[in-house]
């Protein structure tokens, strides 16, 4: 299992802790995609500081792929910002920026890197339980909704090579759920059945298992990790 | 404000008169991110329009897009429509429009389809739901 995984959003919040948790754990060398300068805080991650909604942002991945000289096992599509609004109040900058981000870089990441991908490689796009619904979140919802849908679609065509599939985490202890005001965060907890938020390190535990030969027969699939909330 | 049909260039169905609300049929063919990019942005606007109306929103897709079997993008648009049109749905309900997803298998009648979806427009005590139209989608993955 020696080879590259290419994590995107690898500077903060989960997205570091699956890319330092490939670098412990791998043996992978992995390469940190953010636009965030943080990213070099990470020790033994190759940075590609870029913004990946940029035109040559997918081919300065690429090229950091080929330069490592490894084959490339695994790419996790994390990146991804909220910029929540009632639907009717909702800007058409928010919505863009939205889609462009969460859905538009992963799709052109995916199209850049696939044809890299050693056979018995993986994908692993990071959606969000909101694309089961969500107040406020229509761009974002749709957004992960997307991702969900082109996890399938990619599941089909890179078969039986590469396996393809998603997380959609719900209320994890990042940053992003951190900035939610005490009073609606602790409402949100007492309607998860498990009674607290998720860790980063039990997102980036399901990236593993995922990327690993462990799931070698498991493509396609929408892994909810969200304390029960689903079902509430 | 008087209701919305979009049928796409490609789809055989007569648009019926709609008093209110939108019907929004997603686009065949999609293979690009600017097109996703410019179908789900559509989308986006006509629903805000009929939500500020307090108006209900369909979306119509492909039950084959929605599961993947048509590539990425044109997948990216019918599963991104139907997870906006929950949210949609969680945000209507107390405003009293709805939100809903119509999933069509292939051979269908474009017509049949059409009238489902306004009669789900027309409702108002669904919302939130994917209505499959045709067996496609029994046993498999879908949620």
């Amino acid at each position: 299992m020696n080879g590259t995984v290419v994590v995107t959003g690898a500077a903060r919040g989960i997205g570091r802790v699956i890319a330092e948790t490939l670098r412990d754990t791998g043996p992978f060398t992995v390469v940190g995609v953010d636009i965030a300068p943080e990213l070099a805080l990470s020790e033994g991650i190759v940075p590609v500081q870029i913004d990946l909604t940029a035109s040559d942002g997918p081919e300065a991945v690429k090229a950091a792929v080929e330069e490592t000289g490894l084959p490339l096992l695994g790419v996790v599509n994390n990146a991804g910002i909220t910029r929540d609004a009632r639907l009717i109040n909702m800007t058409d900058a928010d919505f863009s920026s939205v889609l462009t981000v969460n859905l538009g870089a992963a799709f052109r990441l995916a199209e850049a890197l696939s044809p890299l991908i050693a056979p018995g490689g993986a994908i692993v796009n990071i959606a969000s339980r909101a694309y089961l619904g969500n107040f406020g979140q229509y761009n974002y919802s749709m957004s992960k909704g997307g991702l969900v849908g082109m996890t399938r679609a990619l599941a089909i065509d890179l078969a039986p090579h590469v396996r393809v599939n998603a997380i959609a985490p719900g209320l994890i202890a990042s940053e992003m759920s951190l900035a939610i005001p005490d009073e609606i965060r602790e409402k949100m907890i007492a309607a998860i059945p498990l009674g607290r938020m998720g860790e980063p390190q039990e997102i980036a535990d399901a990236v593993w298992y995922l990327l690993s030969p462990q799931s070698a027969y498991i493509t396609g699939h929408v892994l909810v990790i969200g304390g029960g909330r689903s079902l509430t | 404000m008087i209701g919305e049909i979009r049928i796409p260039e490609g789809v055989d169905a007569e648009a019926p008169a709609l008093a209110r609300g939108l019907v929004f049929w997603a686009k065949p063919g999609i293979e690009t991110w600017d097109e996703a990019q410019a179908e789900l942005t559509l989308a986006f606007e006509l629903t805000r329009n009929s939500a500020r109306n307090e108006h209900s929103s369909v979306y119509i897709v492909a039950n084959d897009s929605l599961l993947g079997r048509r590539g990425p993008a044109e997948a990216m648009v019918a599963a991104g429509l139907l997870s906006a049109a929950r949210t949609a749905a969680v945000e209507g309900w107390k405003k009293s429009w709805t939100a809903n997803t119509v999933a069509f298998d292939d051979g269908q009648d474009p017509s049949l389809v059409l009238d489902r979806a306004v009669s789900l427009l027309e409702d108002g005590s669904i919302t939130g739901e994917l209505v499959h139209i045709g067996p496609g989608h029994i046993g498999k993955a879908l949620a």
